[in-house]
């Protein structure tokens, strides 16, 4: 069953547990040696105060016995050790050897022990703290002679015993939490260590494994942990080398066709008429087989690759006029653009690609671009991209950016293309470390808008 | 102080032969020779693919497109085509039998400086900095068109010294701090160190030619594309690393400590003469 009191972290509940433990030990100690030590000196005290009463009762009664001594006079001349007092009843009249000591400080109980001749004693409680009562007949004098000693000092003993322990117990809770706490840090440490390169391992760092241990308890998870990422890795490196060999095995029959094809293009004249319809058919089919190609190994390379590799400043503004020459559209078509810092750090070439794909979409989707503006930002740099098409509707605008989806205006014959073109923004975006999403455009449309955080000047 | 204000003249009269490129219809290529004479026959191309359902329609495209062109089904053939009939131009696939791309590269290059292009199936993999490396010019991926193969065997074709006008021999000056200066002949396509001509293949020559002509002055890698290999702003600026680094090998006197053609971080490429 689960805990669902207390602290949730597990270390918090090592300590928590350790701490508890120890209180729970201590406790227990301290109370019996405590309740042992109190009934030891108890028992001491009781035995002296006894022994001490014993002799004073015998003195008191050879006194007794000497005639024409009077009870009253006696008691004066006893003078017991360790402050304790002396009461005497004899014939029913009582006399003490102090004046605020008297036959009320004898308990009745001991009285009729004391009267029917049996020795006994008892505990009272005074305003001068707790004192032990001693009573011994004295059958001779015949009178009961009462002893009553003080226990303030075995009280201070027992407090100050009392303080140690509690001191002790204290002490001990703390060492257990203090341990705990080292022992929780040495049970989590693995933990932390797997988590330290799961997290790496995450972030494409494949070659990382955790350091062999000896500890028999960490074995396991260290020799399964890592045959994992072994595993993991293998499966990367499988699926890219597939990438690769299905691109070669596609693409040399495809450039045997484009080539083939091109023979033919330049013998357009001595087709029929319907030779040459075929022909421009096949043309526009491997244009977009190509293209698919190009996209599927793009994808396939922007979600395995990491960018570092290939990082350099990149001016956004520079090349967006690039890709608009490229394409031979107007250069006015970027509307705005800051003339400094639209640096960020990338690769010029996928960059490009994810530029000219927001083009490409524009033309596919809404009749081509209206306007480009690059928007600087504290620590962003935004590329908009907007058109006078009908817009993305809300519900839409997650979804366009996923694979192989067409947009729902795009007849398949008309609008060529995999409906790869916004996934790779995305995914460039992403492995930039920046976003890519549709709003509505300023002037209707949509307005795709890629976001690429600034490079440090 | 002499030495560099005769360069900086004699620069400024090689400029005009340097930048004028002129666009040569593709079917209009004329041979041209190393001295700068041209030739209306058509330029003699190696096609070097081991797949003849890519060798042969590709061989019909490039003869459309004015190339004469002789077929090398693998390694070994391509080698000894190369030594009996001195193409004027190579188009190597990566990927052959038993003795690959980047061996026939190697091979070719211990003899002769003509232009070769490679033919590989990813531009993503370390193949194409080892094939430019092994001393290919340029590169294109499969699958392509062919007009992009003409296109790229037409820039490297070009010279740097045969387009007419002034017939005066230039010479440039590059490192005179030694007994044996280094010598670079724009017009006839020579450098020399001291009496020996130095083996540069055409590209090298070329680029060793733009960094001379803005000597002093630091060229980014896009410029030294776009001039020198004629590709635009997303061209592949491997190519200018990697043929710096051969230039360096061949012009430096300490490659691994380069004085004359220097990096300058971040921004390109600088010669400066010594």
């Amino acid at each position: 069953m689960r805990l669902t009191l207390g602290p949730r972290g597990l270390r918090a509940r090592i300590v928590l547990a350790f701490a508890v433990g120890a209180l729970l030990v201590s406790a227990v100690l301290v109370t019996t040696t405590f309740v042992l030590a109190r009934s030891y000196l108890l028992d001491q005290r009781e035995t002296a105060v006894t022994r001490q009463a014993l002799a004073d009762a015998t003195v008191l009664a050879s006194r007794l016995s000497t005639a024409g001594s009077e009870v009253g006079d006696e008691i004066v001349e006893l003078v017991p050790s360790g402050g304790a007092d002396v009461v005497v009843s004899s014939d029913g009249s009582w006399y003490s050897s102090r004046l605020d000591v008297g036959a009320q400080d004898v308990p009745r109980d001991l009285q009729e022990l004391v009267g029917s001749g049996t020795a006994g004693t008892a505990r009272i409680a005074t305003p001068t703290g707790p004192h032990l009562v001693v009573g011994v007949p004295v059958p001779a004098a015949d009178v009961q002679f009462y002893e009553i000693a003080p226990l303030v000092e075995l009280q201070a003993a027992l407090r100050t015993l009392t303080a140690v322990l509690g001191a002790g117990a204290l002490t001990a809770t703390v060492a257990g939490a203090l341990f705990g706490g080292w022992a929780s840090r040495r049970v989590v440490q693995p933990l932390e260590q797997v988590a330290g390169a799961a997290t790496r391992i995450a972030g494409g760092e494949l070659e990382i494994r955790l350091p062999p241990t000896e500890d028999p308890d960490l074995l396991a998870i260290v020799a399964s942990f890592n045959s994992m990422v072994d595993a993991l890795a293998s499966r990367i490196e499988r699926d890219a080398r597939f990438v690769g060999d299905v691109s070669h095995e596609l693409r040399s029959p495809l450039t045997s066709l484009v080539t083939s094809v091109e023979v033919l293009g330049a013998r357009r004249e001595e087709l029929s008429d319907r030779g040459r319809q075929a022909l421009t058919l096949v043309e526009g089919e491997l244009g977009r087989f190509r293209r698919m190609l190009d996209d599927l190994l793009e994808l396939a390379q922007v979600d395995g690759v990491p960018l570092s590799a290939s990082a350099e400043p990149v001016r956004v503004a520079t090349l967006v006029r690039e890709v608009l020459l490229r394409r031979g559209l107007p250069p006015d078509l970027l509307l705005a653009a800051p003339d400094v810092d639209t640096a960020v750090r990338g690769d010029k070439t996928r960059l490009e690609r994810a530029v000219t794909n927001l083009l490409d979409n524009a033309d596919r989707h809404a009749g081509g671009v209206t306007g480009i503006q690059v928007e600087r930002q504290e620590d962003a740099v935004l590329v908009h991209v907007d058109d006078a098409g009908p817009g993305v509707p809300r519900a839409e605008r997650e979804r366009v950016f996923e694979r192989f989806v067409r947009g729902p205006g795009a007849a398949r014959r008309s609008l060529p293309g995999a409906g790869l073109g916004l996934a790779i923004v995305e995914e460039t975006a992403i492995g930039h470390g920046g976003a890519a999403w549709v709003a509505d455009g300023p002037a209707g449309g949509a307005r795709f808008t890629l976001s690429l955080p600034r490079a440090a000047p | 102080m002499g030495s560099s204000e005769g360069l900086r003249r004699t620069l400024r009269s090689s400029v005009p032969l340097l930048c004028d490129r002129v666009t040569v219809a593709a079917a209009a290529v004329g041979r041209a020779d190393r001295d700068g004479s041209m030739t209306s026959v058509s330029p003699r191309l190696l096609l070097v693919e081991d797949d003849d359902h890519i060798r042969t329609p590709l061989r019909w495209a490039l003869e459309d497109e004015g190339y004469t062109v002789a077929e090398a089904a693998s390694g070994e053939d391509a080698c000894r085509q190369v030594t009996a009939d001195a193409p004027d131009l190579m188009l190597v696939d990566l990927m052959l039998g038993a003795m690959d791309g980047f061996a026939v590269i190697r091979e070719v290059r211990r003899e002769h400086d003509l232009p070769i292009v490679v033919v590989s199936a990813r531009a993503d993999t370390h193949d194409i900095v080892a094939a430019l490396e092994a001393g290919a010019d340029d590169y294109v991926t499969k699958p392509f068109q062919v007009k992009e193969v003409t296109a790229r065997l037409r820039a490297l074709r070009r010279r740097t010294g045969n387009a007419g006008g002034s017939e005066r021999p230039v010479e440039l000056v590059l490192d005179s701090s030694s007994s044996s200066p280094l010598v670079l002949r724009p017009e006839r396509g020579t450098v020399h160190r001291g009496e020996e001509q130095l083996p540069l293949t055409l590209t090298e020559f070329r680029l060793l030619c733009e960094l001379a002509v803005s000597a002093g002055r630091v060229l980014s890698r896009s410029v030294l594309l776009e001039r020198v290999w004629e590709h635009g702003f997303f061209g592949d600026e491997r190519l200018v690393d990697v043929h710096i680094r051969r230039l360096r090998t061949k012009v430096e006197r300490d490659p691994s400590a380069p004085s004359l053609v220097v990096t300058v971080r971040g921004l390109g490429y600088r010669l400066d003469p010594q």
